[in-house]
């Protein structure tokens, strides 16, 4: 169902490096198993073949853009909806320049989610991921380029583009409203229980930081976590260590969260990393008024913009 | 084998044998050999010999709290003697340490200079900056047994001279030692300095050693190495003949952490000492 | 061979669970491990465990001594070391194959001027392994493709076989021995006539023959800028791998006086992994710390030791949030061409 947009997905990107415009495309291909579509580098007019796009391209590329952040090298990029305002947030957080970067954005139908695949040789039907069932921005917030006749839109709502009709019919953005059932869940666990959840999770992380090494947010030059030399924690994988990670990690993207669930998708120990972004989310939304990372250029930020007439928690 | 162990070893067995477990020592003297560098001499509680080293090899020091690092270390009379220069937080911690405070130490590790191929022969010493300090242990072995060796030369280079380590020895003993040149270079001088000026890799150029029964033993910063290595052949000494000793982030010393291979060579193991035609042998990873 | 009904597993755990500490594997499809047995503990026997039993022999975090500081002195004392007997049940022989990777790097290498790591040789000494075979691959293992056998392991104290309705059970060593004999004992054990079960031929398949000598072509090669490209260097596939032995030595500060020198995993992928005190680093960029990775795997610690230091349990090929698949590696390495 994919092909015509591969097509133009192809043909954009081999015009691109023709004209020189950009070195680099970064966009997804096929993978070893008929279950992924990993990231791919394309240098050279004669790879573009390999571009490929289909419902397992869930991997947020905007993070990539950070191995450029010293460099003027110019790059492509091929965005979902979610995608796209990871390249906003990282435009915010001056890590990458506006007119080094191409942003291509597609239509999205949702992403399945690989962990529930039964028959790792034969292709069959496979649930959506949680976050596309709850996604609010289908459509890129953010783009110099479209394909798929999709439109960018900073506005929530429907997908736009080819096969929106497919989308819907698909479920994408059907949660969005009860997106935080999972936290409430989790916050409404007694104290005691609450607590012992999360300690096991803590106990189990294995502080690979994957869930901060994927994460447009996370983008700090250095981190804390990776020092044993200031001494801030330590880096062995302890329980109470693991919790300041997580809490830390939580806390420091905040406001930033993109709600691109790559943090969770990529955890080896199955850590609902996802649900404290979410519970900060809700917070801010709470005692700042509702807002949303990454959606616009210029937008004031609840948290880090200092506003006299605003009155926190009233 | 694992089966053949016995489940009942006491803390002293675990001393004994864990290889981690650093011994407690002191500090003996503190000199203060530039503005950044300590010559630290490091003694057992009971102010004897930690443990023999070789000309080369390594030893692990820990500041307790601190945690621990990697030095070549010399031996003294009673005390192994390590020269560091202040880099990180452990040196930093090093560096405000008092004489006769308590610290961790263990080793020796790695090979060191095997000195039967030195016998013999001329030896041609170059050093930069602290790596004067394996270089240091080797000439002070090889100074005990003047006889076994020939004619003695030392290239060393310097930031500036405020920076000589060893300055005694540099400047008033080795010179006047039988049968052996010493040069000295800075890559910057100050009013009073009158010996050379300019990086090591163009003196070595410029003095031209000689070459017949010559071992070169070179011990520098990365760039540095690789600079006079090509200088090195250049004056068509061979590969074989040329010796370094490479720094590497080491945390075991025994080859298990991982982290200072260079291929399949742990440098920790089968170094810090390898000679150009080995090094050539490996990946350029160091 | 002698036989144990699936139907009495529980009862054979219990036994062996008041023999000593009994670690089974446990979980769920989110998560799941090795985990200390318990009356009513489900076990996990239908594929293996996201992780492996390595941290039972090699633990994430330990503490090698601790000490306390006072005045100009300071007080060290190594942490007992009473490392009881420890059964680990169901260890599949990709793990077990990695557990003897770790036996080179700790224990046997002393005649290349290496030193027994202590606290991994007792628990090594210490620990009974019980095998099981496995006759079917799950969607990522490609043991066999690394000379693995997954039927069974030489190196297992007890090996099972699963024989349908029951487990074929024989010892290799004393400790098995032991083992068996408190089950027959009980009277869980009875004698069949059965051969051993051969394993299904694995779907996921890589030709690893010759890969190393190619390897020693390829330091300079272009696949690892391509490779390097998307790695994301979080430490998931180190982390995961059963076989992968990096580890850093630091400090654990209770206060500013007292604490302990604690030893835990590290990965070769991490920012400081190389990187000296003056900022040197041999291995600064994605592109050299994945190639570490795939070299010491499948160059290095064969050169060293006469062994891939992959055993193909796939856990690392089902992690990895990028499909930096290792067979996929060893394909293009294979595919690679190279000048000169
Ligand atoms: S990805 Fe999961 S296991 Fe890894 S550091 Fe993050 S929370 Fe911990
Ligand atoms: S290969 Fe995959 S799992 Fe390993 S560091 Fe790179 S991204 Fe992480
Ligand atoms: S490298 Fe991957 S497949 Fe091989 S043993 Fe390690 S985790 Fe398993
Ligand atoms: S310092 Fe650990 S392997 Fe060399």
């Amino acid at each position: 169902m994919n092909q015509p947009l591969i097509i133009e997905m192809r043909t954009i990107a081999q015009k691109l490096l023709a004209a020189r415009t950009v070195g680099t495309i970064i966009g997804w291909e096929k993978g070893s198993r008929w279950y992924l579509t990993p990231p791919a580098f394309i240098h050279n007019e004669d790879q573009v073949d390999r571009l490929y796009f289909d419902r397992f391209a869930v991997n947020n590329l905007a993070k990539y853009l950070l191995d450029y952040r010293d460099s003027d090298e110019k790059v492509a990029v091929f965005v979902k909806g979610c995608d796209s305002r990871g390249i906003i947030r990282l435009i915010q957080d001056n890590q990458v320049k506006k007119e080094n970067i191409i942003v291509i954005g597609l239509p999205c139908a949702g992403m399945y989610d690989r962990a529930k695949v039964e028959d790792p040789e034969n292709p069959h039907d496979l649930p959506l991921l949680n976050k596309c069932l709850e996604c609010r921005y289908p459509n890129p917030v953010y783009a110099d380029r479209l394909v798929g006749e999709v439109s960018v839109s900073s506005e929530s709502g429907r997908p736009t583009g080819t096969y929106s009709g497919f989308a819907t019919a698909q479920s994408v953005g059907s949660r969005a409203d009860r997106r935080f059932e999972a936290v409430d869940t989790l916050n409404n666990l007694p104290s005691g229980q609450k607590a012992l959840l999360w300690q096991t999770y803590a106990e189990r992380c294995l502080r690979c930081y994957a869930c901060r090494n994927i994460c447009p947010a996370c983008n700090c030059a250095g981190c804390i976590f990776d020092s044993d030399r200031k001494q801030w924690t330590t880096k062995a994988a302890l329980q109470s260590a693991n919790s300041f990670f997580l809490v830390t990690r939580a806390m420091h993207v905040a406001e930033r969260c993109v709600e691109c669930g790559e943090c969770e998708r990529v955890c080896p120990a199955g850590i609902p990393v996802m649900s404290l972004n979410r519970l900060v989310s809700k917070e801010i939304n709470r005692l700042c008024g509702a807002y949303d990372a990454g959606i616009e250029l210029k937008s004031s930020f609840p948290l880090s913009h200092f506003n006299l007439a605003v009155k926190v928690g009233s | 084998m694992a089966n053949s162990l016995d489940p009942a070893a006491t803390a002293d067995d675990v001393k004994r044998i864990n290889a981690l477990l650093p011994v407690k020592a002191k500090i003996l003297r503190i000199t203060q050999e530039t503005p950044d560098v300590k010559l630290f001499s490091i003694s057992t509680l009971d102010e004897q010999l930690p443990f023999p080293v070789s000309p080369g090899q390594l030893v692990m020091l820990s500041v307790f709290g601190m945690g621990e690092a990697i030095f070549a270390a010399s031996a003294g009379e009673n005390c192994l003697e390590v020269a560091v220069k202040r880099v990180g937080i452990l040196t930093e911690a090093l560096h405000e340490a008092k004489a006769g405070q308590t610290m961790g130490i263990r080793g020796p590790y790695g090979n060191g200079f095997s000195l039967d191929i030195f016998q013999g022969r001329n030896l041609l010493f170059i050093a930069g900056g602290i790596g004067l300090a394996p270089v240091r242990s080797l000439i002070k072995h090889v100074l005990n047994h003047r006889k076994d060796f020939g004619h003695l030369q030392l290239i060393g280079g310097f930031r500036s001279p405020k920076d000589l380590v060893f300055k005694r020895e540099l400047t008033e003993i080795w010179p006047v030692s039988e049968d052996f040149d010493v040069a000295i270079t800075v890559d910057k001088a100050e009013e009073d300095w009158r010996g050379h000026v300019g990086y090591v890799p163009d003196l070595v150029k410029k003095l031209k050693p000689q070459l017949d029964e010559t071992a070169c033993i070179l011990c520098g910063p990365p760039v540095m190495l690789k600079n006079t290595f090509n200088v090195l052949e250049e004056l068509a000494f061979s590969p074989e003949n040329i010796y370094t000793t490479l720094e590497m982030r080491m945390k075991c010393g025994i080859g298990q952490c991982g982290r200072c291979n260079i291929g399949s060579c742990y440098v920790c193991l089968d170094g810090p000492v390898f000679s150009l035609a080995q090094l050539r042998a490996l990946p350029d990873e160091y | 061979m002698k036989t144990l009904n699936k139907i009495s597993l529980n009862s054979a755990l219990e036994i062996f669970a008041s023999y000593a500490p009994l670690y089974v594997p446990a979980g769920n499809e989110t998560f799941s491990g090795f985990v200390r047995y318990s009356t009513g503990l489900e076990v996990r026997l239908d594929k293996n465990t996201k992780l492996g039993p390595k941290s039972l022999l090699f633990p994430r975090v330990e503490n090698l001594y601790s000490y306390s500081n006072h005045g100009k002195d300071t007080e060290i004392s190594p942490v007992p070391k009473e490392i009881e007997p420890t059964i680990i049940f169901g260890v599949r022989s990709c793990d077990l194959q990695a557990i003897v990777c770790l036996d080179d790097v700790f224990l046997s290498q002393t005649s290349r001027g290496g030193i027994n790591d202590y606290n991994y040789r007792i628990r090594r000494g210490n620990a009974i392994i019980v095998a099981l075979g496995c006759l079917e691959a799950d969607g990522d293992c490609f043991c066999q493709s690394m000379g693995v056998d997954p039927s069974e392991h030489e190196q297992a104290d007890l090996q099972l076989f699963d024989l349908g309705e029951s487990f074929g059970v024989e010892s290799h060593t004393a400790k098995g021995l032991n083992l068996s004999r408190l089950l027959e004992n009980s009277g869980l054990l009875a004698e069949k006539k059965v051969a051993k079960p051969r394993p299904a031929s694995f779907a996921l398949t890589v030709d690893a023959q010759g890969i190393t000598h190619k390897l020693q072509k390829m330091f300079d090669h272009s696949l690892w800028d391509e490779l390097g490209a998307k790695c994301l260097n979080c430490g998931v596939c180190t982390y995961v791998c059963p076989a992968c032995h990096c580890f850093d030595i630091s400090v654990c500060a209770k206060d500013g006086c007292n604490g302990s020198t604690i030893r835990h995993w590290d990965s070769c992928m991490f920012s400081q992994y190389t990187e000296m005190a003056g900022g040197h680093n041999p291995r600064p960029g994605k592109k050299e710390k994945v190639r570490q990775r795939f070299l010491h795997k499948l160059r290095y610690f064969p050169e060293r030791y006469g062994k891939f230091l992959c055993t193909g349990c796939g856990r690392c090929v089902a992690l990895c949030p990028v499909n930096l698949d290792i067979t996929e590696v060893i394909r293009r390495v294979k595919e690679a061409e190279i000048d000169g």
